[in-house]
């Protein structure tokens, strides 16, 4: 488990924010940290991580501290086997796919995790690649393989799939949750894509302004309390067409499109890419079985 | 999509299903039938305020204002203004709740001879009525 | 042609390149990644060489090593070192004459590689030596190059600072620019551009080449 009560000073951009952070993270939870950008989001996890040191407080993870400013205990980010795959990815310009992965070994590891983790992340055609010529799909696929090389308990993932469109983000959601049941992750990650929440965590944190103001599962956060439709689901739009004087919007939820007809007012906000909630009255919808 | 503010006046429970009543004005009372009960939605508790959701397409349009139907809601109204498409029509209406749109096929608009300024009856089915928490 | 000041120049350029390279590795990650309080002021002093005449340099040089100052005693006379007029004083002087030269790209390199990288190899349990030089440094080859190229070249430029302090002993002192100095004092015109000529044409190459590698030009002329 990880336990995380930290309290810290950041620059936000409208001035100082205080960080003031409790988290309990239970072992092999997918965990994600939601809410919008310059809340703490990353310095969490640079925090947990070691990389940015908090103002106070304690971190421990399996009983073992990491960081307590009472026991004068700070452990260094080299020693607290951590796979972290950064926003920009971070992969080693000058190596190759293989390399960018050798180079995280241990001195004495084996290799073979290497082998493995190119087949299971689907590499084996690009390790001799370099960086700059993948496409940002690929090259998320090397940052995330090269983050479990040490065989880490625990991953943290920086909004990983932000800058992806939606199909190759629906295939890396199925990469991370192999990954995480496989090696028996703990995995924290960052994101602001609900459909994304849905699909991978256990438990969502919500931050606002430095603290933690709700925590809940998915479907507790974000969906229940809004409207009473029964038969719900969160998507992205692909397409709006008018049609007569209603408007027809297809909407992607999960991997299946939808069609649903809307009125100009309901419309207005909305665009291609928009995030939103697909409700109907549990009445309406009727059931046929598959043969 | 309809909405309405109201506050709901009567909530009646049966096993997993609720039947709101919710008080709009003092004309106009909607019911809507959830599968909620007060204990697992917060906000269904007597004078609390809701929102009432309903699509336009889901609204019926009488012209006999005593009709006799199995629909449990109506709200009187007149028509302001008539959008007409090829196959289906918006219609507008000015009720004592506020503006209410339905869209109905062209067809019925010729055959019960809509037109601006005539007073009729905006029906919906308790089914149809999703509450929201304001 | 006497070829000894050309090859005294390069001799000077050379080891004076190449101890700045092992100075300024560790002083840049130092001004890169610190956050201490006299960073300005260090960074100051490494620029300093660029705004002043070099003969100010060249000036507290001879004052400081000069016999009748503590320091130059000390060395002269504890450690048997003479710095005035010699080989080693006039590297010591070149080192610090050509500081920001090798400093700055190197610097600059080191800010332009995203933090992350860095970041990513700690995380992966490399220490921070191994990570500069198997990460930060490959990163930043263009830079090195150009630090290295244009204090080689700057130092065979040198002048003023020599003028003061090493004066014009053959083979010890006497760089191409003050034989140079010392030819056109002498009237002596043609052996003055045979010099100059050769400085010009080898100083081109140098240049040329960097701009060519950093370009990217041989490499695509490769491809």
């Amino acid at each position: 488990m990880i336990a995380l009560n930290i309290q810290k000073e950041l620059q936000s951009t409208d001035g100082k924010m205080l960080l003031n952070l409790n988290l309990r993270i239970n072992k092999g939870q997918l965990v994600t940290l939601y809410g919008p950008s310059g809340v703490g989001k990353t310095s969490t996890l640079r925090m947990l991580s070691g990389l940015l040191k908090p103002g106070e407080g304690v971190i421990t993870v399996n009983d073992t501290t990491w960081f307590s400013t009472d026991k004068d205990i700070n452990l260094k980010p080299q020693l607290r086997k951590i796979g972290y795959v950064f926003q920009d990815y971070a992969l080693f310009p000058h190596m190759s796919v293989l390399q960018n992965l050798e180079f995280a070994l241990h001195k004495n590891q084996k290799s073979n995790i290497i082998t493995e983790l190119l087949t299971i992340m689907e590499l084996d055609q690009l390790k001799g690649r370099k960086p700059d010529t993948l496409s940002g799909g690929q090259k998320q696929r090397v940052a995330l393989a090269r983050a479990l090389v040490q065989k880490p308990e625990i991953l943290l993932l920086d909004e990983p799939l932000s800058a992806l469109d939606s199909t190759i983000r629906l295939k890396l959601q199925d990469y991370i949750l192999k990954v995480h049941k496989k090696y028996s992750l703990t995995t924290i990650l960052i994101s602001h894509d609900i459909g994304e929440i849905y699909k991978l965590s256990d438990w969502v944190f919500v931050l606002k302004d430095g603290l933690l103001i709700q925590e809940g599962t998915p479907s507790e956060v974000f969906i229940s309390k809004k409207v009473s439709g029964k038969f719900k689901f969160t998507g992205e739009i692909i397409s709006i067409e008018k049609e007569d004087v209603v408007f027809i919007v297809r909407v992607l939820i999960f991997s299946e499109i939808v069609k649903v007809i809307a009125q100009e007012s309901e419309i207005q906000n909305l665009g291609p890419g928009d995030k939103v909630i697909i409700a109907s009255k549990a009445f309406n919808p009727i059931i046929l079985k598959l043969e | 999509m309809n909405s309405f503010k109201g506050n709901i006046s009567h909530i009646n429970t049966k096993g997993n299903l609720s039947i709101i009543t919710i008080q709009i004005n003092d004309k106009i009372k909607l019911k809507s039938i959830v599968v909620e009960t007060p204990k697992t939605a917060s906000f269904l508790h007597i004078n609390n305020e809701i929102a009432v959701l309903f699509k336009e397409t889901e609204v019926i349009i009488s012209i006999d204002q005593n009709s006799k139907s199995s629909v449990q809601n109506s709200i009187l109204g007149t028509i302001k203004s008539i959008e007409k498409g090829a196959l289906l029509s918006k219609v507008n209406l000015a009720t004592s709740a506020g503006d209410l749109t339905t869209i109905i096929s062209t067809d019925a608009i010729t055959d019960l001879n809509l037109k601006i300024d005539l007073k009729v009856t905006a029906l919906i089915k308790l089914n149809e009525i999703m509450l929201s928490n304001t | 042609m006497n070829w000894e000041p050309l090859i005294l120049t390069f001799k000077l350029a050379l080891v004076t390149t190449v101890l700045l390279l092992i100075i300024a590795i560790p002083l840049c990650y130092w001004l890169a990644y610190s956050k201490s309080r006299i960073k300005p002021i260090i960074e100051t002093l490494v620029s300093m060489p660029l705004v002043l005449p070099p003969t100010v340099l060249g000036f507290y040089f001879l004052v400081a090593f000069s016999p009748n100052n503590a320091l130059g005693d000390w060395l002269n006379g504890t450690l048997g070192i003479k710095l005035l007029f010699s080989f080693p004083g006039l590297v010591i002087a070149s080192i610090f004459y050509s500081l920001p030269f090798m400093v700055h790209p190197i610097q600059s390199g080191l800010y332009s590689i995203s933090p992350s990288l860095k970041e990513a190899a700690y995380v992966m349990g490399k220490s921070k030596f191994s990570t500069l030089i198997r990460v930060l440094l490959p990163n930043i080859k263009s830079s090195l190059l150009t630090g290295i190229v244009l204090s080689f070249a700057h130092t065979i430029g040198e002048f003023g600072v020599v003028l003061m302090i090493g004066g014009n002993i053959p083979g010890e002192t006497k760089v191409a620019s003050i034989a140079i100095y010392d030819e056109v004092e002498a009237l002596n015109y043609s052996a003055a551009n045979s010099y100059s000529l050769v400085l010009f044409a080898i100083t081109f190459c140098i240049l040329l080449m960097v701009y060519l590698i950093n370009g990217g030009y041989l490499k695509k002329s490769r491809k």
